[in-house]
Parts: structure tokens; sequence; C-alpha cells
């Protein structure tokens, strides 16, 4: 059996039917919802990121860009809501083709800039002169699409296109040319690969998971404001998580997400700030003691891990 | 209108030269980014309140305390994180994440301690020293010192002050840099960290200087923004990183005295846009960043000034 | 190969400037498939600079590269891998988390060779790397580098092979061993330009050698020749003498 196919068959559809299976046994679904949004994310920065080395700083711009995408089909245009997820996607997909000369800068200046396009990308949908477009600061309020369980449906569906694609990236000529590029671009190109076109595609691919996450997001909570959708929080989480289990690999993000997302949940809600002292530290902590994630202690040991 | 304008922004252009010197200094010499910058402001902004409410003396008493404490800090940190972050496979992007993750502990621990409510001081307050000293010797009223005339234009004395003290900041960092035996050593380490750690130079010993006077002068920055952004919560920290790094990037990173140029050319778009077109002044430190990094990533004064 | 047949590549005049030095001021030569062509100089001469705008690293400034016909000068790397056109790198820099094997795939997957390429066991038993075909290539000591920088040229069936410094940091016996896997390369047809400071090794595997000075191409000919240059010698000897 191609290794592909067994990836698919032992990680993709067991995580793919424990979602779809959770909500009814377990009674709080936003966790559940909240959950696959975070392996979505942790995914989609461990293709740009664990794939090509770029650090997606301001990933969330994607993220809010795709749920104001949603937002605006519904309220300006009152499309279905699967059309506006798809459009979430493409709005994703837009801004990343927008930021591509990004893609020019290297290292800690790729980081930053992206991080400041995220936050100009906040700053122009939150900006009062466009309330007519976005509602500015006012936030969005989108009672006709309501509808959790069809949203929550939607979401599984992105994680299981989303973990399709890594699988595929995983075992593919393509990823592991996008692996080349991200250890040294030079030789990769006299190897005949055309990096410019990769990075731009990893680019575009992770963009689109990330409006897709941010049109199911919209769709599901239906009330938000800029704050919370372009909240910096939601690229810091899908990078520690991905980091935290590992990136390269399928499993590490699923890993981080699963433990680091579970003790938030644990700890997060009583007491905001010690939660934030503890998780400040686990990040200094991983960095200095577990750079390469979890999964390193099994790759140390010569152990493959998909 | 347009003069006001010009003399605000050059005065708070100077002052953004100050937020932003530190975290240029501190990646010119070790390649990190310092994400945690902002926070460290935060604290030098609770330097100034506790030196306010415990001693109920000029702020500006705070500009040397807050110095010294982090510098020290910052020599301290620089033991703890930065030997074992250089030694990882990818240290500046790993930095990123690292003091982001300071951030975090920062934020957590002021929050803790003091609350997330929105703190200030009375402008007044600062530089009544000034005030005093001139009733010492000249006689006459002690009283608040009223606002600063330039160009028959009133701005607050604090603006001033912050203006003035960042001035001589940015003076003594030249000293330091071309004028001390460790500046010149620093500029080494800054130019080619490789070839200076082969030429026998302690580089730990440059960088971890570097590092706490990178600290010591966003604390000491930190210790005016509550006069110049009204007030200071524990979470003002990230947004003043970004900031800082729109300062940098458009003097050019990696050269501490091209700052003091990008500090001038933010604060005077910052306040035209202000003055000319309000409701976007929010855009304008992340617009500039992306465009000065396409357009001339290596800031405005390039290289040239860093080899002439 | 005879002297008469139609070169391979045609590099005339070519100008690479950074800022206001001239790296490649006016420099021409020419090599035809099969023959091993030498570049020495002192260095900063021009001669790392002359592979990189070859290798399509940097687009010339002026000038002319020609390779079948067709003009090359400031086409993509990729494409001129494409074209038949690879290099060595004075460091290498192979994919170092990649495994040794991954390393030659991707070259393999993605050069695009005109005929079929060799397989990737044979480049790993040709080029003494199946020991350590499954260990990541940050593993490998500095020549196994090298040689697997050589070998991921290989898997994109170049016709026209650059190769800079290859031999430094070689012990003989394996200085011995790879002056033969050139020679044998050389002789199915690739072209093969070598930029080396080892005078011994270029003697013996070079056919002609192109002395270079100052961004340009002072001697064309047997290197046995250029020794007894003049010019040659002041170029070589003039800055010590100096000094």
């Amino acid at each position: 059996m191609p290794s592909s196919l067994k990836h698919l068959l032992f990680m993709v559809v067991p995580l793919v039917v424990i979602f779809a299976v959770l909500p009814g046994v377990y009674q709080n679904h936003l966790l559940l919802f909240n959950f696959v949004i975070f392996l979505i994310l942790a995914q989609g920065v461990n293709i740009i990121y664990g794939f090509t080395g770029y650090l997606p700083f301001g990933y969330v711009g994607f993220f809010g860009a795709g749920a104001y995408g949603f937002a605006i089909m519904v309220m300006q245009y009152q499309t279905p809501a699967v059309l506006a997820v798809i459009v979430a996607g493409l709005v994703g997909v837009a801004l990343g083709l927008l930021l591509t000369p990004l893609l020019r800068l290297s290292g800690a200046y790729f980081a930053i800039a992206n991080l400041a396009a995220s936050l100009a990308v906040l700053h122009f949908v939150a900006n009062p002169a466009l309330e007519s477009v976005t509602r500015g600061p006012y936030g969005v309020a989108l009672s006709g699409t309501f509808d959790p369980n069809m949203a929550y449906a939607a979401a599984v569906v992105v994680m299981a296109l989303t973990l399709v694609f890594v699988v595929f990236l995983k075992n593919s000529r393509f990823g592991l040319a996008l692996q080349a590029v991200r250890e040294d671009s030079v030789s990769a190109s006299m190897a005949g690969v055309d990096v410019v076109r990769m990075r731009v595609i990893a680019w575009l691919a992770s963009a689109l998971v990330a409006g897709l996450a941010g049109g199911v997001y919209a769709w599901y909570v239906s009330v938000f404001y800029p704050d919370n959708v372009f909240s910096g929080d939601f690229s810091i989480f899908a990078i520690v998580f991905a980091l935290f289990g590992g990136v390269a690999t399928i499993t590490g993000p699923i890993i981080g997400v699963i433990m680091l997302y579970g003790i938030y949940n644990l700890i997060g809600f009583t007491a905001p700030q010690y939660f934030q002292l503890i998780y400040g530290l686990l990040i200094m902590g991983l960095v200095l003691f577990l750079p390469a994630g979890l999964v390193s202690l099994a790759t140390r040991r010569g152990w493959h891990v998909p | 209108m347009l003069i006001y304008a010009l003399v605000a922004g050059v005065l708070f252009g100077l002052y953004f030269s100050l937020v932003g010197i530190g975290l240029n200094l501190v990646f010119g010499v070790m390649r990190i980014v310092n994400l945690a910058h902002g926070d460290f402001l935060m604290l030098g902004a609770f330097v100034a309140f506790g030196i306010v409410t415990l001693a109920g003396i000029d702020p500006l008493f705070a500009v040397p305390l807050a110095f010294v404490v982090f510098l020290l800090v910052g020599v301290l940190l620089y033991w703890v994180l930065v030997p074992r972050l250089q030694g990882s496979v990818n240290p500046e992007m790993l930095s990123i994440i690292l003091f982001f993750g300071l951030s975090q502990v920062i934020e957590a621990i002021t929050t803790i301690f003091s609350g997330t409510s929105e703190r200030s001081i009375q402008s007044r307050l600062l530089g009544t020293v000034f005030s005093t000293i001139k009733v010492k010797l000249f006689g006459g009223k002690p009283g608040p010192a009223g606002p600063v005339h330039i160009f028959g234009q009133g701005f607050p004395a604090p603006w001033v002050i912050a203006a003035g003290t960042s001035l001589l900041a940015i003076a003594l960092v030249y000293v330091y840099l071309y004028r001390t035996r460790m500046g010149t050593l620093t500029r080494a380490v800054m130019s080619r960290r490789d070839e200076a750690l082969a030429t026998g130079i302690d580089v730990d010993r440059i960088s971890a200087a570097a590092f706490g006077i990178g600290l010591g002068l966003a604390a000491v920055a930190g210790v005016f923004a509550p006069f110049m952004f009204g007030s200071v919560t524990p979470a003002f920290g990230a947004d003043a990183t970004v900031t800082s790094f729109a300062i940098v990037v458009l003097g050019s990173l990696g050269n501490p005295l091209g700052t003091a140029l990008g500090g001038v050319v933010y604060g005077v778009c910052y306040m035209m846009v202000q003055t000319y077109l309000s409701s976007w002044a929010d855009l304008l430190p992340y617009v500039l960043l992306i465009f000065i990094l396409l357009l001339r990533p290596s800031g405005l004064l390039g290289r040239r000034v860093r080899v002439a | 190969m005879s002297p008469d047949s139609k070169p391979i590549l045609n590099v005339s005049k070519v100008v690479k400037r950074f800022g206001g030095f001239y790296a490649l001021d006016g420099l021409s030569f020419h090599v035809v498939s099969g023959e091993i062509l030498g570049l020495v100089g002192p260095n900063g001469s021009g001669k790392t600079t002359a592979i990189n705008v070859i290798s399509g690293l940097y687009a010339p400034d002026g000038g002319e590269i020609v390779m079948d016909g067709v003009s090359i000068g400031g086409m993509a790397s990729h494409k001129l891998v494409h074209r038949g056109v690879n290099r060595t790198f004075q460091v290498p820099k192979p994919f170092m988390s990649l495994t040794v094997r991954q390393n030659i795939e991707v070259a393999l997957a993605y050069g695009r060779a005109a005929v079929t390429p060799p397989t990737t066991e044979a480049l790993l038993d040709e080029y003494r790397l199946a020991e350590v075909a499954d260990r990541p290539a940050a593993d490998l000591n500095n020549v196994q580098q090298k040689i697997l920088d050589l070998v991921r040229a290989l898997a994109t069936r170049p016709r026209l092979l650059l190769l800079d410094e290859l031999a430094a940091g070689l012990n003989p016996t394996e200085l011995d061993w790879i002056a033969e896997r050139i020679k044998a390369l050389a002789q199915t047809g690739i072209a093969i330009i070598v930029v080396e400071h080892l005078m011994g090794f270029i003697e013996h595997i070079t056919d002609r050698v192109i002395v270079m000075n100052a961004g340009k191409e002072i001697f064309e000919g047997k290197l046995a020749v250029a020794v007894q240059v003049p010019q040659v010698i002041e170029v070589f000897l003039g800055g010590e003498h100096a000094a």
C-alpha cells in the first residue's frame, strides 16, 4: 500500500470520523468547532512555514478577510452560505495574490511585513469610512444564514480537504521540491525547480485554507467584530500549535492542537492572565528546548514520523 | 496648521526615534527580533507610575532609574535566552516566537500585579524639576510649566521634554558606537558576526551589553509614553512593537542611527495624516512598513551610511 | 574533439557590475561538447562570477551568452537547467534536512532531462553514496556534500557542466578518483568548465585553459604554454612581488 493511502486511511479518515461523530455525544459544540478551526489553521501554517520556511506572522489576515468575504456576500448579495464560504476562500487567495511581493522578503522581514499586512487589512475593514460595506468597527450580524450544525459540517469538510492536501505534500515530488526550496533556494533552482512558482502555490494554498476557515467561522458565530476575526491570537495559536507538534509532518500540527488547545480549555477561561503566563513560558520553553517540536523526540531516535 | 503639524511631527518623530532605536540595536547586533520590545516600553511607563505614586517626584527622575534597571535586566535576560537560541538551526525565525512568548509573560505578570485598567500621569508633573530650579535660581512663582512656544505655536511641554531627552539619548548612542572601544567592537559584530567571532572578539559580552542598552533605551522611551500617548495599559506593548518596527525599517534595519531619520520621517507623516486624513491614520504604520520593505528593503539610508 | 567543432557555449564581451566594481569586464570565451576547459586566475579575477552568470544566478549587465545558438543571458536558473546547464557550488549547499536519496530525487523529478537520466541507485553506487543514502545530507562530511552536489547536477543530465572548485579539500586518492570521473563525463560528450586553484589537477584534466584577470581573459590555450607567458606570470605573481 503506498504511504499516501496509508496516511489517508489511518490519520485523515479517523480524525474526520471522530469530529463528525463527536457532536452527537459531547455537548460543547463550540469547543469542538474551535478545535476543527485550529486544526485547519495549524495545517495551513504547516503548509507555508513547514514546507517553505516562511513564517506567516499575520496569518489571521486571510482568516479575517475570509470571514468578511463571507459576511459581505451574505449581507450585500444574500447568497447561500455554502457559496459565501467558497467566496471566502477566494478572498483569502486574492489577498494572498496581493501579498505575493512579500515573498521577496526573507526571514524576519517577511514575518514582520506579513504581520503589518494583517493589521493593515484589519484597520481597513474596521474603518468607519467603509461602514456601508463592512459595517466598520460596529461588527456584523448575519441572522439569515445562522445554522451552527451546517457550519460545523462545513468546517469538518474544510479540515478534511486541508489534511488531504498536506498528505499530498508529504508524499509527492511537489512537497519534496517545496522542502528543497526551503532548505536552499539556489540549489533548488539548480535542481530544475521553479522556485518562485512553488512558493506562490504554497502561499496561495495556505491563504485559501485560512480564507475557507474564516468563512465557516463567520457562518458559525454569525455575529462578530473586526477585532474578533483579526485577533492576533489566531496567528499565534496556529503557529505555536504547529511548531509544538512539529512542522513538515502530518501528525505534528494535529498533536499540537489536541494537546495545547486541550490544556488551554482546561485552564484558560477562569484566569486569563495566569493562562497567558503559563502559555508564554510554554512557548519560551518550546523554542529553547524543543525547537523542532514534539515529533523531534521520535525523529531523534531515528523513528520515522509521517 | 501646516507649521503646527510639521513641528509636532518633528517633536514626535524624535521621540519615535527613541522608541525604535533599542529594537534596531538588538537586531543589528544579534539578528534577533525582539518582539517583546514594546513590553519593555510598557514597563518603563510603569517605572514612571511608580516614581510618581511612591516618591511623588518629577517622573523625569524615572529616566535614569528605568535605564539602569533595564540595562541590568537586559544583560541577565541575554545570558538566559540568547546563547541557547543562537545555537539552534534558525535563530532569526525562532527569536520571533521566543520573544513573543516573553512578551506574553511580561504582559501577564503586569496584569496580575496591576490589573488591565488604563493609567496616565498628569502631564504638568513632568518637568517640574525645571521650574523648581528656575525658582531657586531666579526666584519667581513656582508653578507648572506652560506650553512651549515654537514658531509662534504652543506645544505641550512634555512633547518638548521627550524630544529633547530622545535627542540626548541618540547622541549618547552615537558616542557609544563611534567613540568608545566597546562601540567599535559592537560595530564589528554588527557588520560580520562570524568574522568578529573568528578574530577573538568576545561576541557574547558585546551582545549582552547591546541587549541591555537596547532594553534600557526602550524603558526610557516608555517613561514618556503616558505623556505622548495619553495612557498606557499592559496590552500597550504589542502595538508599540509594530510601530517600532515601522520606524526602524523606515530608517534602515541594522543601522541604529538611521532610526533617528526613520523616526522623524515617521513622526511627520503621522502628524500630517492625523491632521488632514485622520480616519486613515491607523493604517499608516502598517502600509508604510510594507511599502518600505518592498521598495527599499535596506531603508531610507540603506547601506551607504553603514559602510561610511 | 576537433578544434573546428561548433561550440556549445559562446560567451562574448560579458560584463557584470556590482555597484561600481566590474567583476566581469568584457569576458569572452567558448567551449565545445566533450571538452574540459579550465578557468584559472588569481582571487577576485571573476571566475566564480563567470560561473554564476552562465548558470543564471546573476543576469549579465552586458555582452552575450549563447548556448546552442540561443541567447541565454539572464535566463532563470531552472530554465537553464532544463536546457542542459548545471553546476556545482564552491561551498556545497545540499538540502540539509532531506536524505541523500531525496536530494537526488528532487533533481531527477524536476530536471526534465532530455535523455533518460540514470536511476537514483546507479548514481548512489557510482558516486559512493549508497551507504549514506537514507541519512540527512546534514550528516555528510564536506567531501560527501561536494559529491552529492555533483550528483544533484548530474541527475539533470547536463550537456554543459560548471564545476566550481570541486577538488578543493579532497585527499590525493579522492582527487585521482574525481579526475577520472570528470574525464569520463567529458567522454560522454558533456562540455565541462572547471574553476580550480590546484594547478596540478587543472594540468591533468583540462584540454585548454582560459586565464582570467580583472574580469576578462588574458590567455587562452594549454596550461603548459600559459605558465611561460610573461603577462600570465605577472598576474599570478605580480601582486606578491609588489608587496
